[in-house]
């Protein structure tokens, strides 16, 4: 570790102060198989997000209220609880108008994830439709764009990950690998300075309003929106167009159509927090 | 033959109170009980829009599920009222499809927009847009939750977005669905395409 040894364990301290409670309550032993139990949360604090996708008359900033977020993706441990008690959303029973025909394809059958699915690595091969019954099976939500992204946006030890070194050069060496034909748990990510693991290094992850993307080009160059295909003044305009996860994740947001599944994206759960 | 006419009175009563599938427009009387006793109670195929199941309202206030819809094609676009640009001519274009439209076809057919303003498009919003664009029976207006319409956006495939001063970026599309409620033709942009997506209409019923 090369953040300074105090720093660390506040940062640690902060972690545990606010997991803590969380982490309780998800050993509790009301838990069982059949009833996914809700995931351990971490809150975000409010803060603003700059869109990498804004109109000229949009401010270059949108606020993000407070929110509580998963600290880790959805497991396939979790994800087969919701599918045992939700016959429905089982590989052999759902809908091709809900998940494509890769839905679960990794899973040896409808409950049993199998080797190439630990239990604690992230399910993966799930539509934007399964991920949705998923959170609302917990009384949650998939997080939006923008507060997905203020997540993000935070490195181990700062709240700007841009300017911090080790963050940077972990996500752009992720970006480079291929995707490991059975994926790590979520214990071997690294967790940012809110507490959570994974939003970057371990899988892409599924955001409410990801139809709200509207990349029509290949390049970042492509500013415009086709006036044909779309109605409005949406361009790309962003501040930092070094950003070159931030697009990646864009452009995989406007490739997406609901019912896709894919063997990298996965998904975690939000919830609001209490006026 | 005389036994039969309160059957068939009792049964056209019957399909007239509840939602009056179209099929029910049948004349003869076997495949009208036939038809409406079959349309109540199948459930949706696995590629229909309906299975989706979201809870909808009308213009008129009244709740609306769009598996209402089913037993006739339709043409649906989403919208919203206070679109300038292309809204107005997606409209306009679904008109032009149902005029081109055999007589038979154009009275079964529904013409459907789902508006994307959750916050302004109230049913009274959507009713004043209905009288002003001279929209008939034909067509429906719906309003939605955010769930709802951020869902069947997600169906049909149509991008959309809230921009800062309450205005809507989104997809400029029509879909084609069938009486069983699958796409069976999207019509995408804002040039041409009226003749095929007509004869998917045609196609369709």
């Amino acid at each position: 570790m090369t953040a300074s040894p105090p720093r660390t364990l506040c940062a640690l301290a902060l972690c545990l102060l606010v997991a803590g409670p969380a982490v309780r309550g998800a050993l509790s032993p009301a838990d069982t198989p059949e009833r996914p139990s809700a995931p351990r949360e971490i809150i975000i604090p409010a803060g603003a997000y700059v869109p990498l996708q804004r109109s000229a008359k949009d401010a270059p900033q949108v606020p993000v209220a407070a929110f509580a977020l998963a600290a880790e993706p959805v497991t396939n441990a979790e994800f087969l609880a919701f599918v045992t008690a939700h016959p429905a959303w089982r590989r052999s029973r759902v809908s091709a108008l809900f998940a494509d025909s890769s839905y679960l394809a990794h899973w040896t059958d409808d409950l049993t994830p199998g080797p190439q699915a630990p239990a604690d690595s992230p399910v993966v091969r799930v539509s934007w439709f399964a991920a949705r019954a998923y959170a609302r099976s917990i009384g949650q939500r998939l997080p939006t764009t923008a507060e997905w992204e203020l997540a993000a946006s935070a490195g181990y030890t700062r709240t700007d990950g841009k300017n911090d070194p080790d963050f940077q050069r972990d996500l752009y060496a992720w970006l480079a690998r291929p995707v490991p034909a059975i994926l790590p748990t979520v214990a071997t990510t690294r967790p940012n300075l809110h507490g959570a693991r994974g939003l970057h290094g371990l899988v892409w992850e599924w955001v409410d309003d990801f139809n709200a993307a509207m990349v029509t080009g290949e390049s970042r160059a492509d500013s415009g929106l086709d006036r044909d295909l779309f109605c409005g003044a949406g361009a790309i305009g962003a501040k930092e167009m070094t950003d070159y996860a931030a697009f990646m994740r864009q452009a995989l947001r406007s490739s997406l159509k609901a019912n896709n599944t894919t063997t990298s994206l996965g998904f975690r759960c939000a919830r609001d927090l209490a006026p | 033959m005389k036994p039969f006419l309160p059957v068939f009175l009792f049964a056209a009563a019957a399909c007239a109170a509840a939602t009056s599938p179209p099929c029910c427009a049948e004349t003869a009387a076997a495949k009208k009980d036939e038809c409406c006793e079959a349309m109540a109670s199948a459930p949706f195929s696995k590629n229909s829009l309906y299975q989706a199941d979201a809870a909808f309202t009308a213009d008129t206030g009244a709740p609306f599920k769009l598996g209402a819809l089913r037993g006739r094609p339709v043409v649906l676009a989403m919208f919203f009222a206070a679109c300038g640009y292309a809204c107005p001519l997606t409209v306009t274009d679904m008109q032009a499809i149902r005029a081109q439209l055999p007589a038979e076809v154009r009275d079964r057919a529904s013409f459907v927009l789902v508006s994307f303003d959750v916050a302004r498009d109230t049913t009274a919003a959507l009713a004043a847009y209905r009288a002003q664009r001279r929209l008939d029976s034909a067509w429906t207006l719906l309003r939605g939750s955010e769930d709802s319409v951020r869902e069947l956006a997600a169906l049909l495939g149509v991008k959309y977005k809230q921009e800062a001063d309450g205005a809507f970026a989104h997809s400029n599309l029509i879909t084609i669905l069938n009486p069983q409620g699958e796409v069976v033709h999207r019509r995408p942009g804002l040039k041409g395409g009226i003749d095929e997506a007509a004869a998917a209409v045609v196609a369709a019923k």
